[in-house]
């Protein structure tokens, strides 16, 4: 008998060699004969009622495209649903799209649409925190009492600032007519998703919308629900035109239009007792929606929930809001509103500590998160945790404490800091049951090869390989006799967006239950065909009007720990090293989830420290790859990543989610490491040179 | 329009278009080489990595005039090479590769490097790969990749 | 029409500058950036454009006794990799941008392009760099300084190009080049110092310090330089406060995207105070 090898083990990525030799084909790759273009006719105002629309004389086999060609709904189906398809009436953000102009050739098309004039009757745009879209709340025990016997209390309000998906292929789609229908190619994460929206919009049969992944290059949740805004303004325009279309964003249009991290503003009260224990935490969390709400109440809640992160605190009341102003609309990005509030709230646990002459480290362990204990909203921790053996490993493996310790004297402007924090693994509350019910397919042929359908997104984060591996090893059949091509909704069913987490977790454990009924029933060169739905584990309770219950089935966790050196002439920040742990149930694929981890981490400590957005008056100030700075090669530190194994029983082989997770603590990690080489309380990121100047001279 | 002739991969060509276009457009419109990737337009990013003269250049800002009678060779034609199949093997093995945009022209960037110093420290490697930037990596196991590369390439470089 | 010419030959190149209208575009990487279009669609020029990249001619470095001669043409690449190049230069060099764009850019380039954040221009000033500007018919040789006047201008006319940058031997005891970007490479500078000095017997032979991005053109201030030769290491540092001062009516930097003036400011000052203290040590 062959003994079988840990599924952890890492083979090689299937898709690799593809992509390593430039014959992957991209969306921008393609190209069909007869093929037009696409641009976009935008609104250089923040905000304003469009009066008259003056278009130039367009040639034959030139287009305009807007809101009055949409057959059914000029909205955009996605969460919440105030997104238009095109602007109509109103512009509510510099950038809005207000029509496409498609032709044969660019040049052309490009000078017709400068050419467009329109005229706005132009309104006050409002960039404050003033007109909240959603308000969301929650509490456990009772917070007003835990406030009245407290002994101290302590009041922080910490900010974040924009951040970029900044993948380095920009969004885009090729579409065409087909079979009546239309047929789109795209870089996108959620296949599902574009067709429901582009159904809804278009008022189509099921059957005419054909939605086909194209390789991606990369999405980092700005390629979830954003896509369906151009699926929807691409499917008009093939209607109305029949054609093959290609429309691709630029860079600048790209990070000028598309959805960002939101900037946030967190309130925090905590109040102690007098042995200095957490007795209560009120807080707000504040985010900034842009022009329409889209996602965002999604990500407020999930922001909300992590508000005690890895640590348990008995009484809270917790309250957000998304606020409307008239900038770009912001969306999902990988932690999806926890990077946030575990900034926030990592750095508070450390300024209450500091404010009443604790060391943070012991005090922050005496708070950490046991099994058993009540989550943020009162739902059961129920599986075993080891953050307390990880954070002991982080600490042997940095050598923290000693460092900790020689970086107390300030003149070395050395500074080493750790976050620790857990990511709930799927959607929230009831999402994954009551909305998205996902389905898998097995398909095994008459030549016994098994075939994986599934919507599932291979954005770089793996699943071509790892579902594979998965199912083959389940089947124990070598990994050449499973397939799994690139999504196309013709064949696969609806398993869900590759979003939250979710895709090994939820679409895996779907698929491993499905390789193994196939298993259970497989008769040798035969056509089969194995379908399973999502069951919410029974013991999962939630209740989404009171945000009560337990809001994921299972958390992943991870430590993060930063060394910095900060210039005394400069203010720069020189991240040294870094070195991070995590359980994430166990890695189907080693080095795939130590590749997560490398790439989230750069992600979030670059979030701490280097990425800077913001805008003047609506008009965003970095548009481009020059000026938006993302971590090069000589910025990102040495990383170390270790995997600590700690199996989920529902996961696939114990598998959670690893995408977010390795994100989230990098932020305050890096900030903290900053607030002890300044000897200055960081509660603001990007903790950028600027801001440190400013800190060291004014506290 | 003018006609600009270079040499392609081995291969001697002439295209007929504007002196001001873009050398990526007239590779991947014109000549239908995709390899070569378009993530900024701008010199930042080095998706669009090409040699010329044996020396790495974005081609998003070569407009079509400066490559007359140059020598082009593009990852579809690296790709041919022994030294591709060392990179490539070091790419995968090492979990270099994520979404892969940024792939082709970091493949190029390393050749770039290990054509003149055939074994580089870490310090050089991320000097070396400093035009080309990845978002999905973290760009660890691209250094990796480099180093393996340098060692089981053993006097190809 | 926009024409675009090819020069075969300098003389062609000269012949068509003469008739007034054409721009120059060497490496191409500040002009290719400014004048882009739609991708697959050319870059939008609103000027005749002479591409000289090809113009062999340009491309050499030679040493001629009392100075280094730097073919306009020479790529960055090419000057990083040659011995007799300064080492100050060589420093500022690779701070700028990456390996793709250093093996098209030229300090030509980034001269015509005169920008107040350029790197190498900066670097030139505090070399003492001289140009060979031509023209048909005529040449002029000028100091760095009396070139670039200000953000994108310079006193070259329409017929002129740069031929060659002529770098003064020089030997210093302690260099510098100290650039802030947004990131430690690929970055445009928010503010940027280049130091030399020449101490010998602990008395101050030469001192030189040039900043970049503080002011519409690279501040170098030679007369509060030379107030110091002469001077012991110890007088010249107990000095920092004036020196400083000296700077204040230079130094006025601006808001952008990229940084504040706030800061800009305090860095330059740190910046010379840094480079002034530690000017008898080795970094
Ligand atoms: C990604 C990226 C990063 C960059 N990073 C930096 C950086 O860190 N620091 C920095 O300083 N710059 C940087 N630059 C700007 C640019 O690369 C430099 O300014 C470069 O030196 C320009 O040289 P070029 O030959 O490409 O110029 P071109 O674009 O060809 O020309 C620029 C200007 O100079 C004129 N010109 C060129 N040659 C001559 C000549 N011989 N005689 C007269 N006029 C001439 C042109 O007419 C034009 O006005 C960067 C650019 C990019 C795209
Ligand atoms: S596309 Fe050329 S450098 Fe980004
Ligand atoms: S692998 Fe995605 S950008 Fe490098």
């Amino acid at each position: 008998m062959k003994t079988k090898k840990d599924i952890s083990e890492s083979i090689r990525k299937v898709d690799s060699e593809e992509k390593i030799s430039g014959r992957a084909p991209y969306t921008s790759d393609i190209s069909i004969d007869g093929m037009l273009y696409a641009k976009t006719v935008r609104s250089p105002i923040a905000r304003g009622t469009i009066k008259n629309i003056k278009l130039p004389k367009m040639p034959e086999g030139y287009h305009t495209v807007d809101a009055s060609d949409i057959p059914k709904r000029n909205v955009v189906k996605m969460i919440y649903e105030d997104w238009p398809v095109f602007a109509e009436k109103d512009v509510n953000f510099i950038g809005e799209p207000i029509m496409l102009v498609v032709g044969p050739d660019k040049e052309t098309v490009m000078n017709l649409a400068d050419a467009v004039e329109i005229d706005f009757e132009e309104k006050d745009p409002v960039f404050d925190f003033k007109n909240s879209g959603v308000q969301l709340h929650f509490d456990k025990g009772d917070v007003d009492a835990a406030f009245e016997r407290a002994a101290k209390t302590v009041e922080y309000e910490y900010e974040t600032g924009y951040q970029e998906q900044a993948y380095i292929e920009p969004q885009g789609f090729v579409g065409y007519p087909e079979d009546g229908g239309y047929t789109l190619v795209g870089s996108i994460q959620c296949p599902y998703y574009v067709k429901n929206a582009v159904l809804d919009t278009m008022g189509e049969e099921e059957d005419k919308v054909r939605v086909i992944q194209a390789p991606v290059g990369g999405a980092f949740g700005g390629k979830e629900e954003f896509p369906s805004v151009t699926a929807c303004q691409l499917a008009v325009a093939l209607k109305k035109i029949q054609k093959p279309i290609k429309f691709i964003y630029e860079r600048e249009e790209d990070m000028e239009t598309t959805t960002k991290r939101h900037p946030s503003k967190t309130k925090m009260e905590a109040a102690l007792d007098v042995d200095n224990n957490i007795i209560g935490i009120r807080s707000n969390l504040a985010l900034d929606g842009g022009a329409y709400i889209g996602l965002s109440g999604v990500v407020l809640s999930r922001g909300m929930l992590a508000v005690t992160n890895a640590y348990t605190v008995d009484n809270l009341d917790v309250s957000g809001d998304v606020y409307i102003t008239n900038t770009v609309p912001n969306g999902a990005f990988r932690g999806f509103g926890a990077p946030q509030m575990i900034f926030a709230i990592e750095m508070f646990i450390h300024h209450i500590a500091k404010d009443v002459g604790e060391d943070p480290f012991a005090f922050r362990k005496r708070h950490m998160v046991k099994q058993g204990d009540k989550t943020s909203t009162s739902g059961t921790f129920r599986d075993p945790i080891i953050l307390s053996d990880m954070v002991d490993k982080a600490v042997e493996i940095s050598d923290y404490h000693n460092k900790a310790k020689a970086y107390e004297d300030k003149d070395t402007f050395k500074g080493i800091g750790m976050s620790w924090f857990l990511h709930g693994c799927g959607f929230t509350g009831s999402g994954e049951s009551d909305i998205i019910k996902a389905q898998v397919k097995l398909k095994k042929d008459d030549k016994d090869n098994v075939h994986i359908l599934v919507a599932a997104v291979d954005m770089g984060q793996g699943p071509k390989t790892t579902f594979r591996k998965l199912v083959a090893d389940l089947l124990d059949v070598p990994i050449e006799q499973v397939t799994f091509n690139y999504p196309d909704t013709r064949y696969v069913p609806d398993s869900g967006p590759t979003v939250a987490s979710r895709t090994m977790m939820v679409v895996g454990g779907l698929l491993a239950r499905a390789a193994k009924s196939l298993k259970e029933e497989w008769i040798a060169g035969e056509e089969q065909t194995i379908t399973k739905q999502y069951k919410q584990p029974e013991y999962i309770e939630w209740d989404q009007d009171t945000m009560r219950g337990d809001a994921y089935p299972a958390y992943s966790w991870g430590v993060n720990v930063v060394e910095v050196e900060v210039s005394k002439v400069t203010y720069e920040v020189t991240v040294k090293n870094a070195w991070n742990i995590y359980d994430l149930g166990k890695a189907i694929d080693e080095r795939i989830v130590l590749g997560q981890a490398d790439g989230g981490q750069a992600q979030g400590i670059a979030y701490g420290y280097l990425e800077v957005m913001n805008h003047e008056q609506g008009k965003l100030k970095q548009k481009n790859m020059t000026d938006y700075i993302i971590p090069t090669s000589v910025d990102v530190p040495k990383m170390e990543n270790h995997i600590m194994d700690n199996p989920y029983p529902l996961g696939p082989y114990g598998a959670k989610g690893v995408g977010e997770l390795t994100l989230v603590g990098g932020a305050p990690a890096v900030a903290l490491a900053i607030e002890q080489a300044i000897g200055r309380k960081v509660k603001k990121i990007p903790a950028t040179p600027e801001s440190i100047m400013e800190l060291i001279d004014n506290g | 329009m003018a006609k600009v002739t270079f040499t392609l991969n081995d291969e001697t060509v002439t295209v007929d278009e504007p002196l001001n276009m873009r050398f990526l457009d007239i590779l991947r419109k014109e000549l239908g080489l995709t390899g070569s990737k378009e993530g900024c337009g701008e010199g930042e990013c080095g998706a669009c990595s090409v040699f010329m003269d044996g020396w790495l250049v974005n081609s998003c800002l070569l407009p079509l005039a400066s490559v007359e009678g140059r020598d082009i060779m593009t990852i579809e034609g690296y790709r041919e090479t022994k030294r591709y199949k060392v990179l490539e093997n070091a790419f995968v093995e090492e979990g270099a590769v994520q979404c892969g945009i940024c792939t082709p022209g970091m493949v190029m960037a390393a050749e770039n490097l290990l054509n003149r110093n055939p074994s580089p420290s870490e310090e050089e490697i991320r000097i070396a790969l400093a035009g080309n930037l990845c978002r999905c990596t973290g760009y660890e196991m691209i250094f990796k990749a480099v180093k393996r590369a340098s060692k089981e390439g053993e006097g190809l470089w | 029409m926009v024409k675009h010419v090819i020069p075969k030959t300098y003389e062609e190149a000269l012949d068509h500058l003469s008739e007034g209208t054409f721009k120059v575009l060497a490496g191409g990487t500040d002009l290719m950036v400014k004048n882009r279009s739609w991708s697959e669609t050319p870059a939008r020029f609103k000027q005749d454009i002479l591409y000289i990249h090809n113009l062999e001619e340009l491309r050499y470095i030679e040493d001629r006794g009392d100075y280094l001669a730097i073919g306009a043409l020479t790529d960055y690449e090419t000057l990083l990799r040659h011995e007799a190049v300064p080492q100050v230069l060589k420093d500022c060099m690779l701070e700028i941008a990456g390996p793709g764009i250093r093996k098209v850019g030229t300090l030509a380039g980034n001269i015509g392009n005169a920008s107040p954040a350029a790197d190498g221009v900066l670097t030139l000033y505090l070399l003492d760099a001289k140009l060979v500007i031509e023209q048909k018919g005529s040449a002029r040789e000028a100091l760095i300084d009396d070139v670039i006047v200000g953000p994108g201008k310079t006193t070259l006319s329409n017929e002129e190009i740069i031929k060659e940058i002529r770098l003064p031997k020089t030997r210093f005891t302690k260099t510098r080049f100290l650039k802030v970007g947004g990131r430690k490479a690929d970055a445009i500078s928010k503010v940027a110092f280049a130091g030399a000095v020449t101490i010998e017997d602990g008395v101050v032979k030469d001192l030189r310090m040039a900043l970049g991005a503080i002011n519409v053109t690279v501040v170098r201030l030679r007369d509060v330089e030379k107030r110091h030769i002469g001077e012991t290491i110890s007088a010249v540092q107990d000095n920092i406060v004036s020196i400083k001062n000296a700077y204040v009516p230079h130094i006025k930097p601006i808001d952008d995207q990229r940084s504040n003036r706030v800061y800009r400011k305090r860095v330059a000052f740190n910046m010379i105070e840094d480079f002034i203290t530690t000017m008898h040590t080795q970094d």
